[in-house]
């Protein structure tokens, strides 16, 4: 029972870091549609600027996390001008925004990979290898805080969401763009202020992601597909359930990697992005898919 | 009685696409309720797009209280304005009754105007208070276009422009659409209205206006446009109206 329980807070406290991670690239599909391939090396980028951080000036990684998130929205800003913008009224969106954000992805990894080498990086606070005991059971301390934070950032965007102006417009954006631009709302502005945030959730994920998990630019590969399962469980689109997907994947794959073996724990994500693909495309909380 | 919007002699289509109106033109009074019937493809629901800026305007003109809109974005006509109803009656599926209501009124800045203006509107419309924290897109199809509608009168707007607004409706629901109309112009709104029902348009309207191959063919009193032969034969079957 004590493994048990054991394995389950392992599994929700990665969670957290995990819905963070998604929930950026979640917004950025549900309001423009793109399925972002590059989310995952902004998020490394993001681990970047806190290990450089941490490791040149000894500035915490969570201290950090608001510079890493202001600095990646910035860069979103920028990209969306440069990339996005002039392809929205394109007839070939979908396919052009697809191949678009791999490159980026290649790129951003080229780049990375040129300033900072492939060598594996981990930003290393006091909390990182620290841990709460209760009884037989350890929380480790790392994993917490940053299950905690991502919880905080989440529901703070939850609420901006749900009640400020912009967060209405989004959502309206996000149902139905045309509608939303008939009753005064400046799509384009949307579009920017929704990519930004979207990759300023990566920038602060990666704050988090660069003291919980070991990284180097090629990482991002295998975090595509864990993200992309997590966005396609939950419903593309839908940042309520990419958060719940996150929570559960995550803790399916803890459970797999103890009972079953390590290398399965991330087959979990692979695995499960399949099935529901072939049994239930629009995930727990999306939209069916329109027949052709 | 002057004109609130005159459209005069517009060209407009689909991208690059062949032209869908050739010449449209139309007057809209303040106060009344327009009828603009027509066949498939004669360019109605074209020609409200035009004048919410949904479309280009290849020529003509397009002239709100004698300001010129033609090259406005459908917010900056909003903000003049207009106010467009679209078939698929733009609401947000899994947004609130209240909280669709808020989007109609998203160009107000001010928070509490807001506030009371979709309070009003739910006194208004008792079934919307009924179900003003139910998702939008769970209500029926009536119930939807009372609230797509009905979200239209926040900004109390000068026009209101309803592209098919019994579409898919049962008729009893459909007489209370019109009835909303009636209320709607009572109080100063102007409608402007797009309807495949010819006979029942025209019957609820102050005025009617029949396009053909993107052309305005007929435009008058809907009294006169009901009683016209070409009316009676081309869009009615030729059955007399009632």
């Amino acid at each position: 029972m004590a493994q048990f329980i054991q394995v389950l807070i392992l599994g929700l406290a990665l969670g957290g870091v995990i819905a963070l991670m998604g929930s950026g690239l979640s917004l950025v599909f549900g309001v423009m549609r793109i399925v972002n391939l590059a989310h995952p090396s902004l998020i490394i980028a993001g681990a970047y600027v806190a290990y450089w951080a941490f490791k040149l000036w000894g500035i915490d990684p969570i201290v950090m996390l608001p510079v890493a998130a202001l600095i990646l929205a910035g860069i979103g800003v920028l990209l969306y001008r440069l990339m996005f913008e002039k392809e929205a009224k394109s007839a070939r969106y979908s396919e052009m925004t697809v191949l678009l954000t791999f490159a980026l992805a290649m790129m951003v990894e080229g780049l990375l990979g040129a300033f900072f080498t492939n060598t594996q990086r981990v930003t290393s606070p006091d909390y990182a290898t620290d841990a709460f005991f209760l009884g037989d059971i350890f929380i480790p301390k790392g994993q917490l805080y940053a299950g905690i934070v991502s919880l905080v950032i989440i529901g703070a965007l939850a609420l901006f969401l749900k009640y400020s102006r912009m967060g209405y417009a989004i959502r309206a954006t996000t149902q139905n763009r045309d509608a939303a631009e008939l009753l005064g709302v400046n799509v384009n502005l949307v579009s920017v202020v929704a990519f930004a945030i979207g990759i300023g959730l990566a920038g602060a994920a990666g704050a988090l992601v660069s003291f919980v998990f070991s990284f180097f630019p090629a990482k991002q590969w295998e975090w595509i597909a864990m993200l992309m399962s997590v966005v396609v469980l939950g419903g593309m689109g839908s940042i309520l359930g990419t958060v719940v997907a996150a929570f559960s994947l995550s803790v399916i794959a803890a459970f797999v990697g103890t009972w079953v073996g390590a290398t399965w724990s991330t087959m979990t994500f692979f695995l499960a992005l399949f099935v529901i693909l072939l049994i239930r495309p629009e995930g727990l909380f999306g939209e069916k898919p329109e027949m052709a | 009685m002057t004109a609130l919007l005159e459209v005069t002699n517009i060209t407009a289509g689909y991208g690059d696409g062949p032209a869908i109106l050739d010449g449209a033109h139309l007057t809209v009074v303040p106060g009344k309720v327009h009828c603009i019937i027509g066949p498939n493809g004669a360019g109605k629901s074209t020609l409200l797009k035009a004048i919410c800026g949904m479309l280009k305007i290849r020529k003509g003109d397009v002239v709100l209280k004698g300001e010129r809109l033609n090259g406005l974005r459908p917010d900056q006509i909003l903000r003049k304005g207009i106010c467009f109803v679209p078939q698929e009656r733009a609401l947000f599926p899994k947004m609130t009754v209240r909280e669709n209501l808020r989007m109609g009124g998203f160009i107000l800045g001010n928070a509490k105007e807001l506030d009371r203006s979709v309070d009003a509107i739910l006194d208004r419309f008792p079934i919307l208070r009924e179900r003003a924290n139910q998702h939008a897109g769970t209500m029926s199809g009536g119930q939807q276009q009372t609230l797509a509608m009905a979200r239209t009168l926040i900004i109390r707007p000068d026009i209101v422009m309803l592209d098919e607004p019994s579409l898919g409706l049962a008729p009893k629901i459909v007489q209370e659409m019109f009835s909303i109309m009636k209320m709607m112009s009572e109080e100063g709104v102007t409608v402007l209205l797009v309807e495949q029902n010819a006979l029942m348009g025209l019957k609820n309207s102050d005025i009617g206006v029949v396009l053909d191959l993107g052309r305005t063919l007929i435009e008058g009193p809907a009294a006169d446009v009901l009683a016209d032969p070409r009316i009676q034969e081309l869009y009615l079957g030729g059955r007399k109206a009632a």
